[in-house]
């Protein structure tokens, strides 16, 4: 997995996140980062997210972890 | 050519639209016109020429030559038909002896100070004060030339592109209108009184030094041979005409491209062109000479890699080679690892087609477009709110607007044609509400105010944006009726809750937005209680960490205040490049097919599928930034990219560079070596629009015939190309011309269902949506409904950009665009546009300057936390304090070094308007410049051992 596209897609996914508090509840807004990430995130992107979410994900905020959460199910 | 067997007939004065209609008698003829047409063009509508020489149907009457003049039964004298309106019951005589000899007269005396040069003249052929002495019958000037005379007058020559010759100037004032009327510039004017009037540039200080912005449209207005062309003073005139679309901005203007032979010699703007009614701009009017210039590269060349000369070699060998290394490269690292990007300079048919090769022969979405750079935000923003990704009207709505306010964009200097129709509409009275950080030329210029100019902090659009809405909202002021009918009630009552919330009333949000309360307040209900209010936009809105943010929130205003769904109203995004729209219509995105349709859609993947014959990918690809980061990481290795120039045009040039330089395989197919082509492994020679058969579809939805006019310089068209490229790929392409691709096309996306090229010559353009409910298109979206039913209030929360100045970097830099150039320059740095820009420079406020110690013209250094550059310095009052200002023009200077990766959070579109920087004084360049030296010195040494290696 590599640096630079794991560090931009973490960055990425909090910024979604960020723009989508206000949605509604947390779990909205979950829905909606989830709902991004499916429309618009190429496979290997989605792959590397769910991979680091499941090496702990540390710095995905609350949000974009739920919504990472979600993707895997 | 006398003008009645000209196909494009001068009326003389411009058409009126009136309900009420007159008719009046012509020489025995009756005419019926609308009222308020002169006699000139009503007699000129009955196919009744009545000599002029003042007159033009794109200027008001002026009523100086006198030539028109006629007789009107029961008026004393002989009225200038030009200034007479027609009246119903009127009898006008056109011709009789005494007006014969009234023309005769006044023709004689033009004639004394205008020297009978003709058969050497430029304008011989083309010359409407030979043609008006031709139809007055003038035989003799019996007042010679040993009086007082102008035919010494000394010439100015400063335009690069035209010649000023007084001594043949008749004084008709025509192209000082034109600059008034058509240009709103108000650069020339009749300097002196009586016998010494003379047309004059500024303050007499010639055309280059004045504030001539060299649109060309006194050059058109000109009757003689004054205002001329250097091309035809050169070459002469030319013997046949082609019309077609430039290939610059987004307004997609309509030119005839008058050629002799193969050889363009000059582009005049097309008066039928429906996006812009016969004005230029000083790019599309003249800086097509690049299409010739010795960089041309028309052969195509490979190599091994980057740090070896190129080598010439026949098309064959070379998509032998291409096809061979992507093969190689999928074979090793998987279907994935290959991707390509499309070009907003190139027509929709070719757009399409890299698009398909992308998908159908790589296997994969990786297809990106430079639209990811601009508008990107625009289509999914208005796709949320409004159901299309595309603008709302045309340009011609703006002259019903009566409120207008433009939103981080500088139309005058990047969408000129528009920025001159819309600086005619506040003149005539509309209101104009500026946004933006920056002192436009909209916001005080000759005969220009705006009511407000909303002097922004840099990256604070959504905190603005949400304030006016507030003020609307919380006010009162919102279009009740609109909003019940129109919109989505839940979601309008949960934005109406977000929106009331306290925190975006402008009295919470200056501190922010740097705007004071009162004046948002202001704006808002200006906005609000116009009948008609229409928002225009650019790369000010788009170009943010928001941008999709605030492209919803200006579709959220103008829902609240009920401004969708008629002319004079709407949201417009004003397009960067010529054919942004085109590019994102034919499915560049790597999540859409062509059409904007999702290619998770198992329906609609499948219906191309059948069509192409192949299985598509049901995920979408890579998007621009997400292949540089994959190429860095070694997932990604091989890129066609077509027309586009990223290593100059995308954020922060040290990672695009580390990214092209990590591919194993780079084809660029272009017609310079430009910078991305510096990086390449193959090279195929592409065409200039002039060499293009093909369509473009500007901002306006407007689809518009791009035609040849030349052969291709390289022997083979752009789809020609990439339909063998694809072949070599092993998928098999088979279009015998551009429209049976348009064909297929229209079969696959809904919006395009009755667009073709039979149809596109019967109606001259087409708007899409183009389709069974709409068989001539559509130039006013949303009339009756959405597509998505209703329109879709989205919440807007102002999220500041992580790009914040601190101590170390304390000023926030923004990038634009001037007037003179287009883009990344490689256009117009191979033009005599070079006159007005050659060189970047960085604009700066005196307060800043003067802590600096920087004065005008020191060279200074620009650093962030992406980089460092160095260019000149220019002191100015039009950056507010704190701000500072760049072009990209430029490769050397660097631009792009300094932007960094920030991006939209749900395009990535980049963060170009908000770099935090420091600006210090320094003597030598920095030491990106340096390499950049260095390596442009090595791959130009390459280029030239390529040129004279042998093809094999």
């Amino acid at each position: 997995m590599g640096n630079a596209t794991l560090s931009s897609l973490i960055k990425m996914v909090n910024q979604i996140a960020d723009n989508n508090v206000h949605v509604g509840t947390t779990d909205d807004a979950a829905n909606a980062v989830a709902s991004h990430i499916t429309r618009f995130w190429a496979r290997p992107m989605k792959q590397q997210i769910n991979e680091y979410l499941n090496e702990g994900g540390e710095e995905l905020n609350e949000i974009a972890r739920q919504a990472v959460t979600q993707l895997q199910k | 050519m006398l003008q009645h067997f000209d196909p494009n007939k001068d009326y003389g004065t411009p058409a009126r639209v009136s309900e009420n209609l007159v008719t009046l008698n012509i020489d025995g003829v009756d005419v019926t016109v609308p009222e308020g047409t002169s006699v000139l063009r009503a007699a000129a509508e009955a196919n009744i020429n009545i000599p002029k020489l003042c007159a033009s149907d794109n200027l008001e009457a002026f009523g100086s030559c006198r030539i028109c003049a006629v007789e009107i039964e029961g008026r004393r004298g002989t009225p200038a038909s030009c200034t007479t309106p027609a009246e119903n019951g009127m009898s006008v005589t056109t011709q009789n002896n005494k007006l014969a000899k009234l023309r005769r007269n006044i023709m004689e005396l033009y004639i004394s100070d205008h020297p009978l040069d003709c058969l050497t003249c430029p304008s011989n052929g083309n010359c409407e004060l030979q043609d008006v002495a031709g139809a007055v019958g003038l035989r003799e000037v019996r007042y010679g030339f040993e009086g007082e005379n102008h035919l010494d007058a000394k010439k100015d020559e400063s335009n690069p592109y035209f010649t000023f010759d007084p001594s043949k100037c008749i004084v008709c004032s025509r192209c000082v209108r034109a600059c008034e009327e058509v240009q709103g510039t108000f650069a020339l004017t009749i300097d002196g009184r009586g016998f010494d009037s003379k047309v004059a540039a500024g303050q007499d200080d010639g055309f280059l030094a004045s504030d001539c912005v060299s649109c060309g449209a006194c050059v058109q207005a000109c009757p003689t041979s004054t205002l001329m062309e250097n091309s035809v003073i050169e070459r002469g005139q030319p013997e046949h005409s082609v019309v077609t679309t430039c290939a610059y901005c987004g307004v997609g203007c309509s030119f005839k491209a008058e050629m002799k032979g193969t050889e363009v010699i000059r582009m005049v703007p097309f008066k039928d062109g429906e996006a812009n009614r016969g004005h230029s701009c000083v790019k599309g009017r003249f800086a097509f000479g690049y299409a010739t210039h010795n960089d041309r590269v028309t052969e195509p060349m490979i190599r091994d890699s980057i740090d070896q000369p190129w080598k010439k070699v026949s098309w064959e060998e070379a998509f032998s080679f291409a096809a061979g290394r992507i093969k190689d490269i999928q074979a090793k690292y998987g279907r994935e690892s290959v991707g390509g990007i499309t070009s907003s300079r190139c027509t929709n048919e070719e757009t399409y087609l890299v698009q398909k090769l992308i998908r159908a022969a790589f296997g994969n979405n990786n297809t990106d477009t430079c639209a990811r750079v601009c508008h990107s935000p625009t289509g999914y923003g208005l796709k949320t709110t409004l159901g299309e990704s595309a603008g709302t009207q045309t340009f011609d709505s703006v002259m019903k607007a009566d409120l207008v306010m433009v939103i981080g964009a500088n139309p005058t200097a990047a969408h000129p044609v528009f920025g001159s129709r819309l600086k005619r509409r506040v003149r005539e009275g509309a209101g104009l509400i500026i946004a933006d950080p920056r002192t436009t030329e909209l916001v005080k210029s000759p005969h220009i105010v705006a009511d407000h100019h909303l002097k922004l902090r840099p990256g604070t659009n959504v905190a603005f944006i949400n304030a006016m809405a507030h003020v609307v909202i919380t006010e009162g002021l919102e279009d009740k009726d609109f909003i019940a009918n129109r919109c989505d009630n839940t979601a309008y009552n949960k934005w109406r809750e977000f929106i009331s919330e306290e925190r975006h009333a402008p009295e919470q949000t200056e501190d922010i937005t740097g705007i004071p309360a009162a004046e948002i307040r202001s704006a808002a209900r200006l906005f609000a209680a116009a009948p008609n209010a229409a928002i225009f936009y650019g790369l000010g809105v788009t170009e943010h960490s928001q941008g999709s943010s605030m492209v919803m929130g200006i579709a959220n205003l103008a829902l609240a205040t009920g401004n969708i769904g008629r002319e004079g109203v709407g949201v417009n995004p004003l397009r960067g490049q010529n054919n942004v729209q085109g590019s994102c219509d034919m499915g560049s995105f790597p999540h859409e097919l062509p059409g904007y349709q999702h290619v998770a859609d198992d329906a609609i993947r499948g219906r191309f599928e059948a069509s192409w014959g192949v299985t598509l990918d049901n995920e979408p690809g890579l998007r621009i930034p997400n292949m540089f980061n994959s190429a860095i990481d070694g997932t990604f290795r091989g890129m066609y990219c077509q027309g586009e120039d990223i290593a100059q045009s995308d954020p922060n040039t040290n990672h695009v560079d580390q990214a092209l330089r990590s591919l194993d395989c780079l084809i660029v197919q272009d017609i310079f070596l430009n910078e991305t082509a510096k990086y390449a492994h193959v090279f195929l020679p592409g065409t200039s629009f002039l060499e293009k058969d093909g369509t473009f579809t500007n901002a306006e939805r407007r689809i518009n015939r791009v035609r040849q006019v030349m052969p291709p310089m390289p022997g083979m068209a752009d789809w020609e190309v990439t339909m063998a490229l694809s072949k070599a790929l092993g998928y098999e392409m088979n279009y015998s011309h551009p429209s049976e691709i348009m064909d297929e096309i229209a079969t696959l996306a809904p919006t395009f269902k009755g667009v073709s090229y039979e149809r596109l010559e019967e109606l001259g353009s087409i708007q899409w949506p183009c389709n069974d409910a709409a068989p001539e298109g559509t130039p006013t979206m949303h009339i009756e409904n959405f597509p998505i039913g209703l329109g879709n209030f989205a919440i807007t929360e102002y999220v500041a950009t992580e790009e914040r100045s601190n101590r170390k970097f304390p000023l926030l830099l923004t990038t634009g665009r001037i007037l003179s150039q287009y883009n990344v320059g490689a256009q117009t740095r191979r033009t005599p546009n070079q006159a007005w820009h050659d060189e970047d420079v960085l604009d700066l406020h005196i307060s800043d300057a003067e802590m600096r110690g920087i004065n005008d013209g020191d060279w200074v250094g620009i650093s962030s936390r992406a980089g460092d550059t160095v260019m000149r310095a220019r002191i100015t009052d039009k950056v507010q304090p704190g701000v500072v200002y760049t072009t990209f023009h430029h490769p050397g200077s660097g631009a792009n070094v300094v932007t960094t990766d920030n991006s939209d959070w749900a395009t990535n579109c980049p963060e170009y308007k908000v770099t935090a920087v420091q600006v210090v004084k320094v003597n030598s360049p920095s030491n990106w410049q340096q390499n950049y030296q260095n390596f442009d010195d090595q791959q130009q040494d390459f280029l030239k051992q390529g040129r004279e290696s042998i093809s094999q």
